[in-house]
């Protein structure tokens, strides 16, 4: 009787176990992935600002500018669905880095204090960005071995929780920036 | 950074010279020593002598001049000693700092304080033991530093029970670190991941002390340390894959066990050693390029702390 008891114990013990540690697992992924909502917000926000500083330098690069312009008012109306957004970011992260590149032939606008200033702040944003992404990836690991691994996944098909996509970076991404290609286009 | 080369240039054309006053005092410290141990040697024998020839003679005869000489031995050469440290450290290690970087203060007698080093959060045991000497502090290109030698004990008990252990004793790193942060994150050595694999990870995890187990994506680093976070993201900013493979080189070069900790905008770099660092030694030359070589590598090895992790690239919002 008592060794029974015992038994039920540790079945409900080890059952809230593995049910505590997916939902913890699961709720890492939503947090993170808020953490980088709010990261790309930040950098939405510094846009205007770096747009205007540079416009007056930038002669040849007009178009770019008010492509990223336009991008911009897309990415923040909130009317794209989650892999939109992500290409928007990415196609978007490409686009400052040829912002950034072309900057070195502007020796005016490379002395202007207000515009290191954003670069700096601009620099920041996008490593803890990249962060975020590789904190999400690492979140996104973690839960998906809980899925797939004995004995949680027992749970996780009860509780009907599936696999999870990690952050992949494009085969355009991985290329260098060519600033030159960027504004030609 | 400094050369080998430039150093043994340096070494011959400035600080050979003085170096010889110097050893010549050492030699007279050597022959006072000599004395004095001949002085001890023929009480201690006297004693022996008696204690020996007279059957009766309470053994306390040889045990109190014993302990008498070798009182006051030790505190004649202390201050034998004393003057010659002093003279040691302003000619050799003040000179090899200014050597490496003008910019640097070293102050002989000084040391990180405790609070510094408890800030750090590397160690958990509060040490109430606490010492250390070879203080240089100052801004090298960007960036202020801040190291000295430290030995931290932490003793419990009395009496018979009476424990001593070593929390820490080595170099101690202090630097204003490249980027704005809030949070702590402290990187360890790896033993259990090391000897356990994945059940060691578990264990890792398991470690509620010292906040969250970040797990990074470089598998090497993750091979030689654990690192302990209040924020997964922030240690990640912190952290970059770059920040990574230069901590794992810098291991490497050092050949040392390493810690290092990031809290409130600065990194903290433990170094662990042995021996006691920067200290003369009395019974070897001092016209000897070995050991003013050993004291370069072991105060370039904390100054290029610097370099090593890349903080004066001040690319972010911190200037």
């Amino acid at each position: 009787m008592w060794i029974a008891i015992i038994i039920g114990v540790v079945v409900i013990l080890v059952a809230v176990f593995l049910y505590n540690s997916l939902i913890a697992k699961k709720n890492q992924v939503t947090n993170v992935f808020g953490t980088i909502d709010a990261l790309l917000k930040k950098r939405y926000d510094l846009l205007p600002k770096l747009i205007s500083t540079v416009k007056a330098y930038m002669q040849h690069e007009k178009s770019l500018l008010s492509e990223i312009t336009e991008m911009r008012a897309k990415a923040v109306s909130g009317q794209l669905s989650d892999d939109e957004q992500v290409e928007l970011d990415n196609k978007l992260s490409k686009m400052l880095g040829g912002i950034m590149v072309a900057v070195e032939n502007y020796p005016d606008l490379k002395a202007n204090q207000n515009f290191l200033q954003l670069q700096r702040t601009m620099n920041e944003v996008e490593e803890q960005i990249s962060a975020a992404r590789r904190a999400y990836n690492a979140a996104v690991t973690a839960y998906n071995n809980a899925v797939e691994m004995f004995p949680t996944n027992v749970a996780a098909t009860m509780m009907g929780y599936k696999l999870k996509k990690v952050f992949e970076i494009s085969e355009e991404q991985r290329e260098d920036v060519d600033a030159e290609k960027l504004f030609k286009s | 950074m400094k050369t080998l080369e430039e150093l043994r240039e340096f070494y011959n054309s400035t600080l050979l010279a003085d170096l010889e006053g110097l050893e010549q005092e050492r030699k007279k410290i050597i022959q006072k020593l000599t004395y004095l141990i001949v002085v001890i040697v023929c009480v201690v024998g006297i004693c022996f002598f008696f204690w020996v020839g007279s059957s009766k003679t309470n053994p306390l005869v040889i045990f109190i001049p014993l302990v008498l000489c070798l009182i006051i031995g030790g505190f004649l050469c202390k201050l034998l000693m004393r003057g010659y440290v002093a003279q040691f450290k302003s000619l050799v290690i003040e000179r090899i700092v200014h050597f490496i970087d003008e910019n640097l203060n070293y102050a002989a007698h000084d040391c990180i304080d405790k609070s510094t080093f408890m800030l750090s959060k590397i160690f958990s045991t509060k040490p109430n033991r606490y010492k250390g000497d070879d203080l240089v502090w100052g801004k090298t290109g960007a960036t202020t530093i801040k190291f000295s030698e430290i030995h931290a004990e932490h003793e419990s008990g009395s009496g018979k029970n009476r424990r001593r252990y070593t929390v820490f004793k080595g170099l101690f790193f202090v630097g204003d670190f490249n980027k704005h942060f809030t949070t702590q994150t402290v990187v360890l050595p790896d033993t259990a991941e090391k000897l356990f694999g994945h059940l060691g990870q578990k264990l890792q995890s398991l470690n509620i002390f010292r906040g969250q187990l970040i797990r990074l994506e470089d598998p090497e680093f993750e091979r030689h340390f654990a690192v302990y976070g209040s924020d997964q993201v922030q240690a990640r900013y912190i952290l970059s894959t770059s920040l990574m493979e230069r901590i794992v080189k810098f291991k490497k070069k050092t050949g040392r066990k390493i810690y290092l900790s990031f809290v409130g905008s600065m990194v903290f770099v433990a170094v662990s050693y042995t021996k006691k660092l920067f200290e003369p030694r009395i019974f070897r030359t001092l016209l000897d390029f070995g050991p003013i070589r050993e004291y370069f590598e072991d105060l370039q090895l904390a100054i290029g702390i610097v370099d090593d992790l890349n903080l004066n690239t001040r690319i972010w919002s911190k200037e």
